[in-house]
């Protein structure tokens, strides 16, 4: 831990302003939506909480009925606006983080195995990944998506719509994280330590997980950051299209959807809070990734 | 008695085009021989020198001497037995691993930069299950470490935080880690200062006195294998062309290429 | 003496770092004469390449030419060394295979330097391009041909024919022979020897392998962290060293003689020290066997015009 609090990366992040911003803005939008229970003013999923007379109300101004003030206003059903993003950030943060989680244990292992034993299986892991990426993420989320909700059971489909749609965009992301460890492995197979690690007897699982995907990890990190930002707008953009996650559990690209509406009419705020939320998300962590791949690059000598 | 016989050692490298453009072009099949019917034998205890430029099939010879590689037809075997005899169980694959080690050509490349000096060289003792207990093999780590002239508190660190010659000192003391009889050297210095060679060369040549080591060494350098070994045997383009002491081969070359090899080779005044 | 063509004086290079300012180069002064082969010889770290580097102006930051004055032909040329570059002064490095650029025939290499430093036509520059061939031994015809064609060795030549394509007065070659098997090894450097004599054309010759110094240099420097240990004539500096760490070096060489066989080498206890921490006083004392109380206190100049050692101050000073 002392290590890396006096390390030239360390020092070199407290002096960037990129990363210092947005490294802050991601950390408090994750603590925000974490503490989500404690600080949202009510929990906009309950319907019974809901007074139907508080839609539509300006953020700021207190309600033409009840009186009551909101600070992001309210949607067209009575639901603050304000606890409505924190709680919808929450999906939209755990979805991006399991669906990259998700997307890096398969991408890195398909790589690991596709660079060390080569042959006809990396033939066939790399062309499938080929195959995939011919096809938008975005496309093949949606393919996923509708194929398990054709075959899920209707009772289920609200349930198990966060979990469709973690392993539909995960699955649609795996693809940067193989090629690129597999082209880490096919140099570190070469050097002399993985030929010692040889012999004294490794099988060849040892060898991959103890020796070489130590040493392959370092571009992950990257790329899992900016993979979270995609991640992120690809679940609030299949949620805006209606495929993603439910009014009930609403993401921020459902809220967004919901905004839209409303727009035209007059209610921006609907629209507004949702959308800006999720910019200042999005960027931040696409910025974080950025500074995160310039300073490591030149580091791996 | 001969200790490692190679016996019309050879190895062939299949460069042939893919079967289609094969058949599209009429070319026919193309082989590059890197070895080619190599026999020599090496006294226990001693050091036999392999001295040949690039392309000259030493590394290969290594390779095929420790295991790493198959020959394609002759055999190299360690006091009669054969290493890459594929019907050989693999508990006695492993006995006969244990027996036979190696130390590489690049100090960079050969250990892995993400483990700890300590858990490089632990980590043959516990595949060989030479040692058990956790306390036990840490103090074997610290006995290899000084046998090498680095110190036990070396262990805590890693491998980017030693010079060149000192971590060509570390491979020395992971390849010794398993008790080993033999030990292929493959250009250990080459890739190392003057005076650090000296040092290593001069390390190995102690190896070698206390603990009765065979040495099959291979190198371009004919200068530094004046110094280390008993034997030399020149290769030229996967041929041994040339077999004879160090004596013999410095004052009365007999073939063109060692006399080639050593006309080349800078003088020092 | 006639004016030298490179005159280095007193040139430090640091880098800066968190920690500080590291010297890779201390307090260094070398000249070369006209027409001489010079050998820059030192271990890795001591400062060799960054001194070719220096040469030209080469050196990125972090690192800086923080003293002194380089001069060439009676120029200063530290400030503004571009004009200089590929020109009157050429270099040659060490691995052939990125010197080239491999999407670009040889012809198309040579001509373009022939041209950029030469007024002339390019049909003359394609003549000269081929003559320049022939003097490195390749076949003219191989003009059109790429780089990956071409064997280590025979890159090589054509690196020195690029080298050589402008004409300069001072190559500086960086471990020109490093990456080459022995036998071509040989022959570059005798290519090397003979073109240069040939055009009186100085050369800055920078290895780490004794033996190619005594093969090929008339004089040779000796680097140790920066700093010259020694300097002399080839014969002077490795038969009859004066300072211990060239002592050191010369007697840990193998040598190809019976003598030696089966013997144990010697060998300068220790190592380079790292840029973070040269000693006090003369940067080799630590390892020195002489060393006396003076050596780690304050760093020896250059004594006699031969080596940077306090064991030699005493005896009679002056040329």
């Amino acid at each position: 831990m002392k290590r890396f609090f006096s390390s030239d990366f360390f020092y070199d992040f407290m002096r960037s302003p990129v990363a210092l911003v947005s490294f802050l803005i991601v950390l408090f939008l994750i603590l925000s939506a974490v503490f989500a229970g404690i600080i949202a003013p009510t929990n906009p999923f309950d319907a019974a909480s809901l007074n139907l007379m508080n839609g539509f109300t300006p953020p700021m101004e207190p309600n033409l009925f009840t009186g009551d003030v909101f600070w992001m206003g309210t949607d067209d059903q009575g639901r603050d606006l304000f606890s409505a993003i924190l709680y919808g950030l929450r999906i939209s943060l755990f979805v991006g983080a399991m669906a990259v989680a998700l997307a890096t244990v398969m991408g890195v292992l398909l790589g690991l195995i596709a660079g060390y034993m080569g042959g006809w299986l990396d033939n066939l892991i790399m062309r499938f990944a080929d195959i995939q990426m011919t096809f938008p993420s975005i496309l093949v989320a949606m393919l996923i998506f509708g194929v398990a909700r054709g075959i899920l059971p209707p009772e289920l489909r609200d349930e198990m719509a966060i979990t469709v749609l973690i392993v539909s965009i995960g699955l649609s992301e795996w693809v940067p994280f193989a090629r690129t460890v597999r082209g880490s492995t096919l140099v570190e197979k070469e050097k002399e330590y993985i030929a010692a690690a040889r012999l004294i007897g490794l099988n060849r699982w040892q060898i991959m997980i103890r020796h070489i995907l130590p040493n392959v990890l370092n571009p992950v990190l990257v790329i899992a950051t900016i993979t979270l930002a995609l991640a992120i707008i690809a679940e609030a953009t299949l949620s805006f299209l209606g495929v993603g996650a439910p009014r009930t559990e609403p993401s921020l690209g459902t809220l967004i959807r919901v905004g839209q509406d409303f727009l035209f009419s007059g209610e921006w705020w609907i629209l507004l809070f949702p959308a800006s939320t999720l910019l200042a998300l999005a960027l931040s962590v696409n910025l974080f990734g950025d500074w995160l791949r310039d300073k490591l690059n030149p580091r791996l000598k | 008695m001969s200790f490692i016989t190679a016996k019309n050692l050879t190895r062939h490298y299949d460069l042939s085009d893919p079967w289609i453009v094969r058949q599209l072009t009429f070319r026919p099949k193309r082989f590059l021989t890197a070895v080619n019917d190599v026999s020599f034998s090496v006294e226990k205890g001693t050091t036999y020198a392999l001295v040949g430029e690039s392309g000259s099939g030493k590394s290969t010879i290594a390779k095929m001497a420790v295991g790493l590689l198959a020959p394609s037809a002759g055999t190299i075997t360690l006091d009669n037995h054969n290493l890459n005899d594929p019907n050989l169980s693999p508990q006695n694959q492993q006995a006969m691993r244990r027996r036979i080690q190696m130390v590489f050509q690049s100090p960079y490349a050969s250990l892995n930069p993400r483990w700890r000096v300590g858990d490089i060289l632990a980590e043959p003792i516990q595949s060989f299950d030479l040692i058990q207990g956790a306390k036990n093999q840490a103090k074997r780590v610290d006995e290899l470490l000084e046998q090498v002239g680095l110190s036990p508190r070396d262990a805590k660190k890693y491998p980017h935080e030693f010079s060149g010659g000192q971590r060509q000192r570390i491979s020395i003391a992971r390849a010794l880690s398993s008790q080993p009889e033999v030990i292929i050297c493959d250009e250990p210095t080459s890739a190392l200062d003057v005076s650090v060679q000296a040092q290593v060369l001069n390390l190995l040549k102690s190896l070698q006195k206390e603990f009765s080591l065979t040495y099959l060494f291979i190198t371009h350098d004919l200068a530094v294998v004046s110094s280390v070994a008993n034997r030399i045997g020149v290769l030229n383009k996967g041929a041994l062309v040339e077999e004879a002491s160090p004596k013999d081969i410095f004052t009365n070359p007999k073939q063109d290429y060692t006399r080639m090899l050593l006309n080349a080779a800078p003088k020092m005044l | 003496m006639t004016q030298p063509l490179l005159e280095v004086k007193n040139i430090s290079v640091e880098f800066k770092t968190r920690g500080g300012a590291l010297k890779a180069i201390d307090d260094l002064s070398i000249d070369v004469q006209p027409g001489e082969i010079l050998g820059l010889v030192g271990e890795s770290g001591a400062g060799k390449s960054m001194m070719g580097a220096a040469i030209l102006g080469l050196i990125d930051p972090p690192g800086r030419l923080s003293k002194g004055e380089i001069w060439f032909k009676g120029r200063r040329i530290d400030q503004n060394p571009e004009t200089l570059r590929g020109c009157e002064i050429s270099m040659i490095f060490q691995d052939p295979l990125v010197s080239l650029n491999p999407l670009k025939k040889i012809g198309d290499q040579l001509v373009e330097t022939i041209l950029r430093h030469k007024q002339m036509s390019r049909a003359q520059a394609i003549d000269r391009a081929r003559k320049g061939l022939i003097e490195v031994g390749i076949d003219p015809e191989r003009l059109n041909a790429y780089p990956h064609t071409f064997s280590g060795g025979m890159r090589q030549r054509v690196v020195i024919a690029l080298a050589l394509a402008p004409e300069p007065s001072l190559i500086i070659a960086d471990e020109p022979t490093t990456a080459l098997d022995v036998s071509v090894q040989a022959q570059i450097l005798e290519l090397l020897k003979k073109l240069c004599r040939g055009r009186g054309t100085s050369i800055i010759l920078i290895t780490h392998d004794m033996g190619v110094i005594s093969e090929t240099a008339d004089r040779v420097g000796v680097l140790y962290s920066g700093r010259l240990a020694e300097i002399g004539s080839t014969n002077q500096v490795l038969k009859s060293s004066k300072h211990p760490y060239t002592q050191g070096l010369v007697a840990s060489t193998p040598k190809i003689d019976p003598a030696s066989f089966g013997q144990s080498l010697y060998q300068i206890p220790g190592s380079m020290p790292k840029l973070d921490a040269i000693p006090t006083g003369c940067a080799f004392h630590p390892r020195c066997t002489r060393e006396i109380e003076k050596c780690s206190q304050e760093r020896p100049p250059m004594m006699k015009n031969t080596a940077a050692c306090w064991l030699l101050e005493g005896t009679r000073q002056g040329i």
